[in-house]
């Protein structure tokens, strides 16, 4: 029981430590193995009445010493220890010279280095996720490997090439300039909501570990707009993350079906969640730079401003949705939006709508689900049948296969003429 | 005379804690809330949003400048706070001692003025933020 606290402590300020001794020794790898050096030496030294001051601070410079005894180790016959790096660890409270001498900025871009570097675009985006988890949040393997249902061992190669691929990169260690950091925010915020996404809209795996991956890209963007309370695209991811994630009881059924927002009962959503978000949007778009996140937070927004389906604010979305399309264009977000259009036009122009968007998102499931529901609307039976025929044949989860089968099974049985 | 407990704690360390002792947190103040009710000195509780959420409002020459979040980078934040309305100051520690006193800091501070709703007599209120 004693251990339960320390590893929350571990957890808590593990980003922060990681990312100071990522900068000094300029190598993940080695910089975990020194966290996980220092930690040991804190199970040993630290009591829960009698904690270091700083434990972060603590934690930096233990593992500071711990890379460095290390590097001599393996140094030992050829050369000496280049003199910036020798060890600092001697007093009873060695972190306090240290937390004076830290500057706060520098954490900050600590950090934001360490997350930019784990998702880095030379890897992949299952890499990135298993990276940021792994280095950032602190997760085992296991826990990873679980919540991709994969072996454990398959989750460690996929970590250990990850890491040579940017140690293979050979990517500088800068300073960012302002336009430099913009990037670096937007690139990290991308991936924590990928993160989020993973565990979101993913269809496998035993609901609770998902949670966990939802959970832990919270608490990474929680940690973000603290850092950087003046970055409103963080703000947005959070809000954006936490609007979703109170619908999480109220959007799969008892046997792991997916219920779409227009049947999802309301009551379920977490309303403390929803209340977050919406201050949280609000004291973003205060600041006047709009981005994607803060877009996607606010159309989660609207929906949950609406009593029922039937109430929800289609223009309002429309607007939105149009205002994604110019600032971040996909096949999603079109898509999307030619399901508001329908709302608001009705089934016939949005039917010949999604014909022009064909062309280009023939291959997509969801539009021709779309243009099933649509036909299905029209009574178009038999063409609304082949429509999400087509659109079982290109979905890529179990939960979107058995969702169109419903919906199949919601069509009237085909009239013999 | 009325009291403030003011709760400060790092709120990395309250995002990673696991969701049982996070109960086991929870509970504690429900020992508080039964010891103050019954002994009538619970005055009011507020438990606040996370930092993120907060802005600040300043004066810059002849203008109101609003800058985002508290750009203080203490490791500890202030969580929420009670007033309690209790005799003397050690009836007061009596009930801090049921908050849970393992992480960050709980601090008691005499109230110099209150306003605000008759506590005493009145129905209480639950407002949840949404």
């Amino acid at each position: 029981m004693r251990n339960a606290w320390l590893s929350t402590h571990l957890k808590a300020v593990r980003p922060r430590v990681l990312a100071a001794l990522n900068r000094v020794f300029g190598d993940i790898d080695l910089a975990e193995d020194a966290f996980q050096e220092a930690s040991l030496r804190a199970l040993k030294s630290w009591r829960q009445d009698d904690l270091p001051q700083d434990p972060a601070a603590w934690l930096i410079v233990a593992g500071r010493n711990a890379g460095i005894d290390a590097i001599r180790k393996k140094r030992l016959e050829t050369s000496a220890v280049p003199e910036d790096l020798e060890t600092t660890f001697d007093g009873a409270h060695p972190e306090e010279d240290l937390t004076r001498a830290l500057d706060q900025a520098a954490f900050r871009d600590d950090i934001l280095r360490l997350l930019f570097t784990v998702c880095h675009p030379v890897l992949r985006r299952e890499q990135q996720i298993a990276l940021a988890l792994k280095v950032v949040a602190g997760l085992t393997v296991e826990e990873i490997a679980r919540a991709f249902l994969v072996q454990p061992k398959t989750m460690e190669q996929r970590i250990t090439r990850a890491k040579k691929r940017l140690q293979a990169a050979r990517l500088p260690y800068e300073e960012p300039d302002a336009s430099a950091r913009g990037q670096r925010v937007a690139a990290v915020a991308n991936a924590v909501y990928l993160i989020f996404n993973e565990g979101y809209s993913a269809s496998q795996g035993p609901a609770l570990i998902r949670e966990t991956l939802c959970e832990e890209a919270i608490r990474l963007a929680r940690l973000l707009v603290r850092l950087f309370p003046e970055e409103p695209e963080l703000r947005g991811l959070l809000a954006l993350c936490l609007i979703q994630h109170s619908r999480r009881t109220a959007r799969l059924s008892a046997d792991g079906e997916a219920i779409t927002l227009e049947d999802q009962d309301r009551s379920l959503w977490d309303r403390k969640l929803i209340a977050e978000g919406h201050i949280l949007l609000e004291a973003a778009l205060r600041s006047g730079r709009p981005g994607p996140l803060q877009v996607e937070a606010a159309i989660a927004a609207t929906h949950t401003q609406a009593a029922s389906f039937e109430e929800t604010d289609w223009a309002e979305l429309d607007r939105l949705y149009r205002a994604l399309e110019l600032i971040r264009p996909s096949p999603v977000v079109t898509l999307n939006r030619a399901a508001v259009r329908a709302k608001i036009d009705g089934p016939l122009a949005a039917l010949s709508h999604l014909e022009q968007l064909s062309n280009t998102l023939d291959g997509y499931a969801a539009l021709h689900a779309m243009k099933g529901a649509l036909l299905a609307e029209l009574e178009r039976a038999e063409e609304a049948r082949q429509s999400y025929r087509k659109s079982f044949d290109l979905a890529g989860t179990d939960v979107e296969r058995n969702h169109i089968l419903q919906l199949l099974s919601r069509l009237p049985h085909s009239t013999r003429n | 005379m009325l009291f403030s407990v003011l709760i400060y704690a790092s709120e990395d360390f309250i995002d990673a804690l696991p969701p049982e002792e996070y109960q086991e947190i929870l509970k504690k103040h429900g020992s508080f809330h039964e010891h103050t009710k019954s002994n009538r000195s619970f005055g009011a509780g507020v438990k606040l949003m996370s930092t993120g959420t907060s802005v600040t409002v300043k004066r810059e020459d002849d203008d109101f400048v609003v800058t985002d979040g508290p750009f203080a980078e203490t490791k500890e934040q202030f969580m929420g706070l009670y007033l309690i309305d209790c005799a003397t100051l050690d009836e007061a520690i009596e009930a801090v001692k049921f908050l849970p006193l393992d992480h960050g800091r709980i601090e008691i501070r005499p109230v110099d003025y209150f306003e605000g709703a008759d506590f005493r007599n009145a129905e209480r209120v639950v407002i949840n933020a949404s």
